[in-house]
């Protein structure tokens, strides 16, 4: 816990560090027409690099003081979050292929079976009306469109 | 009276059927929304926004202000029967909520939580009708150097109120802000932390960031601690609504007191999530039963029901009228209201008159049909936490996308939701807190203009920030309640220092 403190803080200075780099770049003083673009950004690029060495300070006294502490995911936790994770991303990446609706189907299905272990019926009737009826509802009432993909266009005609 | 006609009207659009209709939609996802854990009222509204672009301004406002309230009626339900709080506000429910119901008396902790949550919702809405064109009035006078100053007590407002850190609140502040700050310059067109890629070049949207935030960071929790729904079922009976009321006369001073802090924590931004936690608190302090609390005591629901409520209500008040969300949810919902053209503040009460109490109106609305909504249909919506959750959590999942995707129509945006997912965990799991960040994310571009036009006037004098009548005051009182906290501490310190010598 206190290890993933730290290195969150870290990350944090990284985007401080970022900004002020970028903002120097851009020029932070007085410009033409007043303050010019990367004035805004220095400072709170600024401000969010004191705040996390202070942070950083804190974090390093009391893990020297008490050791890491607890762990930040709890035993098993970390399994059950990657279970979620992966296929999320698994989908993602099969939705620029095949659309994000057939995507679902797939991800339903999987979920369904693999975590949920209903049977087979159910399994195959959720996974495609679910997102049957998303589908419906955005793309042909709300007119909003959604990722085909690359050959989503060729599999579903209509 | 003025107020009282333009009330009038606000509540003669609002009950227009179509906007009435609308308006039932709204709440009945709200409450599905407000039952589910995972799907909170931030990301709720978030994943709506595309869906309004095609309603006229009032309709769309109204969809997405009853999700809000919707949201606020439903994270009781879930709490009460399942000790897990479907929304944050609703933590401090299961306390005393579950044990009730647990004893066997579900459905009167239900009609209590729902009680207490239109008492709250009233004490709000008084306070936004009869205050909005008052505060309104007075923000007209506003320069650029005060609405600086209002956004800067309204952070320093949020890192007392957000995490036991005030340093990561403040960390969780800037982080927004330079989110927010990607992309073009609204001053000067120059590209910023663009670094000639294209994908960065439109920023960050801030729905994006709230549906990942929100919506996947709150899903990581829920599994990672491996849910179990096992739940108290519960029915609401005549019996039950008369019961409630009984005790909500008994209890009533801890019902205004639960509301009246709601409102204050609803107007300054600290939102709905700690008015509840600080009503119980106070509740629990203020009882004489205090070994009941934490047994089902009837007080421990209503306190943070209402403040809760009041909470939710109250933070309409500074958004319509300085265009400054006071909660998390609201800064999404006025998010919706700028890309509809719509700019919260003062100007809009004088150009969209028929908007704004359109809105108050609705609210009125909402406030009772919503109690009417979840007491009938209570046992229902408690339905829905029977599915499977590895049925429930890839649809959430699934929704979660479509909206991050339909913002801008950018396939870049769900990667973002993912990424922006695991920053949530883990701001979730050290203490960051997140609300100040999506402020930041939303209000970016208004306080940055804000803060550069007044430099402008003051000709590069940061002392314009400090200009009487009105800055200088609001200035004081942030650098106030920033300091505040750290010297009530020190000061606790040293008389803890004091005694321990002394004796």
């Amino acid at each position: 816990m206190r290890k993933a403190d730290i290195i969150v803080a870290l990350g944090m200075m990284l985007v401080g560090i970022i900004a002020l780099g970028d903002a120097i770049r851009l020029g932070f003083g007085w410009g033409i027409s007043g303050p010019e673009a990367g004035f805004f950004p220095f400072y709170m690029g600024l401000g969010i690099f004191i705040c996390t060495v202070f942070i950083v300070i804190t974090a390093v006294k009391t893990y020297r003081k008490d050791g890491p502490g607890k762990p930040l995911i709890p035993e098993g936790g970390l399994t059950r979050i990657l279970w979620i994770l992966i296929p999320a991303i698994g989908v993602v990446l099969l939705t620029e292929l095949i659309g994000l609706h057939l995507a679902t189907v797939f991800y339903l299905a999987f979920n369904i079976r693999v975590l949920g272990k209903m049977n087979w019926t159910k399994v195959i009737l959720l996974s495609i009306l679910v997102p049957l009826s998303m589908y419906i509802v955005f793309d042909k009432i709300f007119l909003i469109p959604l990722p085909e993909g690359l050959w989503g266009k060729g599999i579903i005609p209509f | 009276m003025d107020i009282l006609s333009n009330w009038m009207m606000g509540l003669g659009v609002a009950l227009q059927p179509f906007n009435l209709m609308i308006a039932c939609i709204g709440l009945i996802l709200g409450i599905i929304i407000g039952v589910l854990p995972g799907l909170g009222g931030a990301n709720g509204v978030a994943i709506l926004i595309p869906i309004t672009f095609t309603m006229n301004p009032v309709s769309a406002v109204i969809l997405l202000g009853c999700i809000y309230w919707g949201a606020l009626y439903g994270g009781g339900i879930c709490s009460i029967l399942f000790n897990i709080p479907g929304e944050p506000w609703a933590v401090a429910v299961t306390f005393d909520g579950y044990p009730m119901a647990k004893g066997g008396r579900a459905g009167k902790a239900l009609v209590l939580s729902f009680l207490a949550h239109g008492v709250g919702g009233i004490f709000g809405l008084v306070l936004l009708t009869f205050f909005a064109p008052i505060i309104a009035e007075f923000a007209l006078k506003f320069g650029p150097p005060e609405t600086a100053a209002v956004m800067v007590l309204t952070f320093s407002a949020m890192t007392r109120l957000g995490g036991k850190s005030p340093l990561k609140s403040v960390v969780s502040i800037f982080f927004g802000f330079i989110l927010a700050s990607v992309g073009m310059d609204i001053v000067t067109g120059k590209l910023r932390m663009t670094f000639d890629t294209v994908p960065l070049m439109g920023g960050f949207n801030f729905i994006v960031a709230v549906i990942g935030l929100f919506g996947l960071g709150e899903i990581f929790l829920t599994v990672e601690e491996g849910l179990k729904m096992e739940g108290v079922k519960a029915k609401v009976t005549f019996k039950d609504i008369r019961e409630g009321l009984k005790e909500l006369v008994i209890h009533r001073k801890v019902l205004v007191l639960g509301s009246l802090i709601g409102c204050w924590l609803g107007v300054q931004p600290g939102g709905a999530t700690p008015a509840s936690f600080m009503a119980y608190g106070f509740a629990k302090g203020s009882a004489a039963d205090k070994d009941q609390y934490g047994k089902g005591a009837s007080s421990g629901i209503i306190a943070p029901e209402a403040a809760a409520h009041g909470a939710g209500t109250a933070a309409t008040l500074p958004m319509i009228t300085l265009g400054i969300p006071g909660s998390p949810t609201m800064a999404v919902i006025m998010g919706g209201l700028l890309i509809m053209g719509l700019q919260p503040g003062p100007m809009l009460f004088k150009e969209h008159p028929d908007f704004v109490w359109g809105l108050i109106g609705s609210i009125w609305v909402a406030n009772f049909l919503g109690l009417i909504l979840v007491m009938a249909f209570a046992p229902l919506f408690a339905a829905i936490l029977r599915i499977k959750f590895s049925v429930l959590m890839p649809i959430i999942i699934y929704v979660c996308a479509i909206g991050a995707f339909a913002v801008n129509n950018r396939m870049i945006d769900i990667y973002y939701m993912i990424i922006f997912g695991v920053i949530g965990y883990l701001f979730k799991k050290l203490d960051y807190p997140i609300a100040p960040m999506v402020l930041a994310l939303v209000l970016g571009s208004m306080a940055e203009s804000a803060v550069r036009q007044a430099l402008i006037m003051g000709r590069g004098n940061p002392l314009i920030f400090f200009r009487p009548p009105i800055a200088l005051p609001l200035m004081l009182l942030s650098i106030l309640l920033f300091v505040w906290p750290s010297i009530s501490s020190w000061r606790k310190k040293s008389a803890a220092k004091k005694k321990a010598g002394g004796s």
